[in-house]
């Protein structure tokens, strides 16, 4: 029953729930927001916020495509391993010659999305539980990274960096396509039959399989997706950093789950959004940004952080329990 | 003449399931058995005295671990700050003078931070009904944020003496490590599998619903199995501490997604209500003779985790099968 109702428009999906689930994140935004400017003269200023926008574009695309693997009900330990696989693979097979930029991004894109369906693959075919099946080819991708190279390899033609630091009158480029991205997904989950399967997947699996859904291509299709976001990730990151490196992706593992949750996704699937995610996103790139006005020392602010965490999502859940 | 045939299949049936499960429930210890004959097939010093010494005493932090891991499995949760738990006890053993005067004042310090930190998982994921996920890895953050504001990253000052022969002394042979690891194991056998509590924790990660109707509080189950899990691994950190000797902010790192692959490996359902002390064990024996292997036949050390990696997948597939079976 809760699958039937989940895909019919207005109950977990429609907009009104969305504007209740993001409410907290929106409040916490704010209250940020507030003591960055009443601390500091600086944090208010054009310059940070952008460069706050610039610097979550790697988090908000590994996490757009944990949503929707969430949102299924499942879940992807295997991101930062991916990320890292194909980072080395960017600035490995590249190597400073720019006529391979175009093949070589179109290639990993499509290994990254290739990776991501294989471990959909083995969930439906196997039956094993997505975390351990993630588990197991992170743990594997992890090998092959370090088996391709130990150390960061190859180099990126000059002008790569501005997929990730180009700007058009001040407005960050590439932060602004990883939005775009966004919002489309957004739209795809709300309008897309395809992407409402995904909420009645993670809503009640047996009741999506009694309606006849496409429940194993829906699970493939979602971990394809997050691989496919893995490999924008690597690009986004190789650009940066000018080379990819085998431990490039180590903290997105479990660090793109956070965002997810504070956004209003539950973990145990159906309910959420991807907008959630972006705004979660926000939420700890300010979080950052506001510890290091405020002056908390650095030793300090990862207890700060955690401690911030516990609170967001102390919150949502006795919210949802009430509702 | 119908019904006594319908009968026949039935009782083969019903003769099929029970092998089924028994096949289930010793299909890890045959593996783990074939697993060692491979690898001392592939290289004859894997079985050694000296090599299998090796093996208990890295086995041993990692048993520790993975027996609270199933308590917590069991009731359908997961425990992702037993890392961060070992850490900050092993940076804790450091904060003493590191005489053997300071061995009772550095256990009970590290098992506060186990017990305090189970009790906080315990309490969010029970009365404020946060996934076990997240709950404990939140509380993995705030300890290792805890560490950097105590140390600033940098720990400084030694294990006494004391751990040191805990963690990597033997006794004719036989690891301090692994006899602690015994002990505690043959406690929580009686624990889990004997005592009224193990009874309920079952009941409760069976069907929690018909848990409470039957009276067991159920929170309070599920309170207790994480603050034993933290007590394991605050355990687990001061016998780590030891055997490596030089300790830094991430002496766990990793123990926290072994374990749970090591308990799925033996057979604990990710789905809860099921699994034995035993079967995490040789779970966790498996992941330490799969990475011992990969070294003694000489293989790049990449080839541990992508070994590990397959063997996971394969290992938990083979488990549903059985498992799900009729």
């Amino acid at each position: 029953m809760k699958g039937f109702a989940s895909i019919l428009p207005g109950s977990t999906i429609g907009w009104r729930a969305t504007r209740s689930a993001i409410l907290p994140v929106i409040v916490l935004i704010a209250l940020l927001l507030i003591i960055g400017v009443s601390v500091s003269d600086r944090f208010g200023t054009a310059r940070n916020l952008w460069n706050v926008y610039e610097q979550s574009t790697g988090l908000a695309l590994v996490s757009l495509g944990q949503t929707l693997v969430i949102l299924t009900g499942g879940i992807d330990l295997s991101v930062g391993s991916m990320i890292s696989l194909l980072s080395e693979l960017i600035s490995g097979s590249i190597d400073g010659d720019a006529s391979l930029v175009l093949p070589v991004l179109v290639g990993v894109i499509m290994l990254g999305a290739l990776l991501g369906a294989i471990n959909g693959a083995c969930i439906v075919l196997l039956r094993v539980h997505p975390l351990i099946v993630t588990l197991g080819t992170g743990a594997t991708l992890q090998g092959l990274t370090l088996l391709y190279s130990s150390h960061p390899p190859g180099k990126v033609p000059d002008g790569f960096d501005e997929i990730a630091y180009g700007r058009l009158f001040d407005i960050p480029m590439g932060a602004s396509v990883a939005v775009l991205l966004v919002l489309l997904t957004a739209l795809f989950l709300r309008y897309a039959p395809f992407g409402r399967y995904i909420f009645a997947v993670g809503g009640d699996e047996s009741a999506a399989r009694l309606m006849g859904l496409p429940l194993d291509r829906v699970i493939v299709f979602a971990y394809g997706f997050s691989g496919f976001c893995c490999a924008l990730t690597a690009i986004f990151l190789v650009a940066r950093f000018g080379v990819g490196q085998p431990y490039a992706g180590y903290n997105f593992t479990l660090g793109s789950i956070t965002p997810v949750v504070i956004g209003g996704t539950l973990l145990s699937g159906g309910k959420g959004g991807v907008l959630g995610t972006l705004l979660g996103v926000y939420l700890l790139g300010l979080l950052y940004n506001v510890l290091n006005y405020v002056g908390i020392p650095t030793d300090w602010q990862l207890l700060v952080q955690g401690l911030v965490v516990i609170l967001a999502v102390s919150i949502y859940v006795q919210k949802r329990k009430v509702i | 003449m119908a019904a006594e045939t319908a009968k026949q299949t039935s009782s083969l049936r019903h003769l099929r399931s029970a092998a089924r499960r028994l096949f289930a429930q010793v299909s890890i210890y045959i593996a783990f058995a074939l697993l060692l004959a491979i690898a001392e097939i592939a290289s004859p010093a894997f079985l050694s005295g000296s090599n299998i010494s090796n093996m208990l005493q890295q086995v041993a932090p990692l048993g520790i671990v993975v027996i609270g891991q199933t308590l917590v499995i069991v009731v359908r949760g997961l425990d992702l700050s037993v890392g961060s738990v070992m850490a900050t006890a092993a940076v804790a053993a450091t904060a003493f003078n590191g005489l053997d005067s300071d061995v009772f004042p550095i256990i009970g310090v590290s098992l506060l931070i186990g017990l305090g930190t189970g009790l906080a998982n315990g309490l969010l994921i029970t009365k404020r009904s946060v996934p076990p996920f997240l709950a404990t890895l939140a509380m993995w953050i705030v300890l290792e944020g805890c560490r950097y504001a105590y140390n600033g990253g940098a720990p400084s000052g030694n294990v006494p003496a004391f751990f040191r022969v805990i963690g990597a002394g033997s006794f004719h042979g036989i690891p301090y490590n692994i006899l602690i690891m015994a002990a505690i194991a043959a406690v929580f056998v009686v624990i889990l599998h004997v005592s009224t509590f193990g009874r309920r924790v079952f009941l409760v990660g069976g069907n929690p619903v018909m848990a409470r109707l039957v009276g067991i509080r159920v929170d309070r189950v599920v309170i207790a199995s994480y603050v034993l899990s933290g007590l394991l691994a605050a355990t687990a950190g001061l016998v780590l501490s030891g055997f490596v000797g030089l300790v830094d902010n991430f002496v766990g790192r990793g123990f926290e997604l072994d374990s749970i692959v090591a308990a799925v490996l033996g057979g604990v359902a990710l789905s809860g209500g099921r699994g034995t002390i035993l079967g995490a064990l040789v779970g966790a024996a498996i992941l330490v003779a799969i990475t011992n292997a990969v070294l003694l036949l000489g293989l790049p050390i990449q080839f541990q985790l992508i070994i590990k990696g397959i063997v996971i997948v394969i290992a938990a597939a083979l488990h549903v099968r059985t498992a799900a079976a009729p």
